[in-house]
């Protein structure tokens, strides 16, 4: 019988110390274990149309608690990239012949069809780690590091960061730093700008192997608590990149400057080197953004609107603006759907080059990378969440995304203007999360 | 937050009040009342009703209506521990000193103090109260949750404000904390620093019974300040600390200690409770 009595312990002591205490009644008690440990895990699937640029990326966050509010976040990525970019060069009426970054071969692109270089396959792995923890009641500073590391490609860098809270709180005033080294080691070596492409066995223009890029972000930021309902963020950052700025993987088409059409080169045997005249592109060596990034969060009845727009503009003359609008919308207490539009618009770099005319001066920089183009992207999509019946949330979320560029007006010669120098870029998100917690 | 020492501990009051002087206030409010239980129940001071009982020799004190209430308690646990739980055991400390070093005890010198200790041997019909010669009653077994109870009680009485008041690791709170709906409780495990669990408390209290800084050690044997008031020694096996939470401090605190009485058996013990409850071993 003593486990039956043991049982009615709890009951006994409860009325014993109502007794003692005078309370006829008492609240009950409400004490939760805080879980120490917090993963965060999602499978993310990007594919881009007409066979570009594919990625599976799988990653892991552990967040590990400790009391007083510290914390230790490790984040793991695995990106497995397959797939094709354009290679800078314009499409052509005749098929053309390119010799591939390794400097082994050669392949050829069909009569009419945007150039790809399709010796785009790598798989990247990411580590961040992070550690977090208060300075007396107001305080708060964060340190971490970042390594990642590609085939041709390795990244190291480290960041801190300072918040502190006046005004009861409402108001949180952070400023962060990092700095990162990044080692570039390019297929092949990193070719000589504006020297041609070569026939295959032929390494003169390639001289180097590894490069070097420093980067220095700075970002000063202030958050205030407007009401319950109302967050507002603004944060003001700079970067400054110095170093190996080209992709050693771009070229620019030569052309003739009253056709528009691609130089003719003759190589010395078929598939031994270039049927046109390419040349790699050039940066500048150093890069210098300043963006301003503005956040307005409105909390209504578990309905949550984030807003923000952000304004980039660098030495390059690349100017941006991006307006990126959710809205979560609660369906139940443990499902809810998250709708996302995104708009972005960019001119393109003062370097920005289509071609280059052959017998023209070379300019100082050129680079014909899409990216560097004058265009504008959407994307549209919508997120899933719901809880498991471990309480887990889980959520799923499906994105489109459209780019759309364009050729800056005087850049098109001849008939260069009836082919689609830019065409649009499509892309499919889909990323499946799991989080649960220890 | 408020700090101040009462009871051998150190004692704070947390409190969201919305000023300096509304802060101050309510922590002399708890600060008083926690000195005046410290005061009249001590068994250190003189003067007091328990030094009263003490020193009575074998006759009859007649006490006040809170000492009654909390005579009426010890006597519930009593019995409810099958004797394990004893108010007059206190005497046991004359011969034990759970300092870390190897005293133990002789066998007699034990002996010669278990005629001392029984709360069955005591006469209580309240009011009044009758020791045999030599014994003694010791309160500090209910006494700090006792008094965080009251404590939160006059807090509540005070006002909306949400105060959590911490007795040495014994902790009650008002209610939750208004900016963060929690209060994070951190039970500390026996490597310093290191968090063994983190709680979220927004009502209620937790009590924690054991000290894994309080042991003798002798021949390869560790005792704990566990004891056992029918045998005089350590009880075995004891967790290294038991932490529970309840409605009340009392009621953790109550359980925890029954725990650490029940030894190897503690966490079975605890299992078959309704409270939720922390418990260490290793040592």
């Amino acid at each position: 019988m003593a486990v039956t009595k043991d049982k009615s312990i709890s009951a006994a002591l409860a009325t014993a110390s109502c007794a003692l205490l005078g309370t006829g009644v008492t609240t009950a008690v409400d004490a939760q274990e805080v879980p120490k440990w917090d993963f965060n895990t999602s499978l993310l699937y990007y594919g881009e149309d007409e066979s570009r640029v594919q990625d599976l990326s799988l990653r892991a966050i552990v967040r590990r608690l400790f009391v007083d509010d510290r914390s230790l976040t490790v984040s793991l990525t695995v990106d497995s990239l397959t797939g094709a970019t354009p290679s800078g060069a314009i499409r052509q009426d005749v098929p053309q012949t390119f010799t591939r970054p390794s400097g082994n071969a050669a392949y050829v692109v069909p009569a009419g069809v945007l150039p790809l270089d399709d010796t785009f396959l790598d798989t990247r792995v990411a580590l961040t780690g992070n550690w977090q923890q208060p300075i007396g009641e107001t305080s708060q500073v964060n340190f971490g590091f970042s390594a990642s590391n590609e085939y041709d490609y390795f990244h190291l860098g480290l960041n801190g960061r300072f918040s502190k809270d006046f005004n009861q709180r409402n108001t949180t005033l952070s400023a962060g730093i990092s700095i990162a080294q990044d080692e570039f080691d390019p297929e092949g070596g990193a070719p000589i700008p504006f020297t041609s492409m070569l026939d295959i066995g032929d390494t003169s223009n390639r001289p180097q192997s590894q490069r070097d890029k420093d980067v220095l972000d700075v970002i000063l930021g202030v958050t205030q608590v407007v009401s319950r309902k109302l967050v507002l963020q603004a944060n003001y950052s700079y970067a400054s990149e110095s170093g190996y700025l080209n992709n050693p993987y771009k070229v620019l088409s030569i052309v003739d400057g009253t056709t528009g059409d691609t130089i003719q080169r003759v190589a010395p045997g078929p598939l031994s080197g270039p049927s046109h005249e390419f040349v790699f592109e050039g940066r500048p060596d150093d890069r210098a953004k300043h963006s301003l990034y503005t956040q307005a969060k409105y909390y209504m009845d578990g309905k949550v609107l984030d807003a923000s727009y952000r304004y980039m503009t660098d030495d390059w003359d690349i100017d941006s603006h991006t307006l990126d609008v959710r809205y979560r919308w609660p369906l139940s207490d443990d499902k809810y759907l998250e709708p996302h539009l995104r708009w972005y618009s960019q001119s393109e770099a003062n370097f920005y080059r289509l071609s280059l005319v052959d017998g023209a001066p070379l300019p100082a920089f050129a680079s014909s990378d899409y990216r560097l183009g004058k265009f504008d992207a959407i994307t549209a999509g919508l997120k899933f969440g719901w809880k498991n019946r471990n309480d887990n949330d889980m959520s799923l979320r499906i994105e489109w995304y459209q780019q759309m560029g364009s050729i800056p007006a005087g850049q098109l010669i001849g008939k260069q203007s009836l082919r689609d120098n830019y065409p649009d870029l499509n892309a499919l998100i889909v990323q499946f999360s799991y989080r649960f917690s220890k | 937050m408020a700090r101040f020492q009462a009871m051998g501990s150190p004692c704070e009051l947390l409190t969201e009040a919305p000023s300096e002087v509304d802060a101050r206030a309510l922590a002399t409010l708890a600060a008083d009342e926690v000195w005046r239980i410290e005061d009249k129940f001590s068994r250190y001071l003189e003067g007091n009703v328990v030094n009263h009982i003490n020193a009575a020799n074998g006759a009859t004190v007649r006490v006040d209506q809170e000492t009654a209430q909390l005579l009426d308690f010890a006597n519930v646990l009593f019995s409810l521990s099958d004797g394990l739980f004893d108010i007059t055991s206190g005497v046991l400390r004359r011969v034990w000193t759970f300092d870390g070093s190897d005293r133990v005890p002789g066998v007699a010198a034990i002996k010669d103090l278990l005629p001392l200790i029984g709360w069955g041997r005591a006469s209580w019909q309240a009011p009044e109260l009758t020791l045999l010669p030599g014994m003694e009653i010791d309160l500090g077994g209910i006494g700090k949750e006792y008094t965080v109870d009251r404590a939160i009680a006059l807090l509540r009485e005070a006002g909306p404000t949400p105060c959590l008041v911490n007795l040495g690791g014994d902790l009650a709170v008002t209610g939750p904390p208004r900016r963060s709906r929690s209060w994070t409780i951190g039970i500390e495990a026996l490597e310093a620093g290191q968090a063994e669990a983190m709680l979220r408390l927004r009502q209620g209290a937790l009590a924690t019974s054991g000290d894994a800084r309080r042991y003798v050690e002798k021949d390869g044997r560790r005792y704990s300040h566990v004891l056992n008031p029918k045998t005089g020694w350590p009880v075995a096996d004891a967790p290294a600390s038991v932490t529970v939470a309840a409605d009340t401090c009392t009621q953790a605190g109550m359980l925890s200690t029954l725990a650490m009485l029940k030894g190897a058996s503690a966490e079975a013990f605890l299992d078959e409770q309704s409270e939720q409850h922390w418990c260490r071993r290793s040592f």
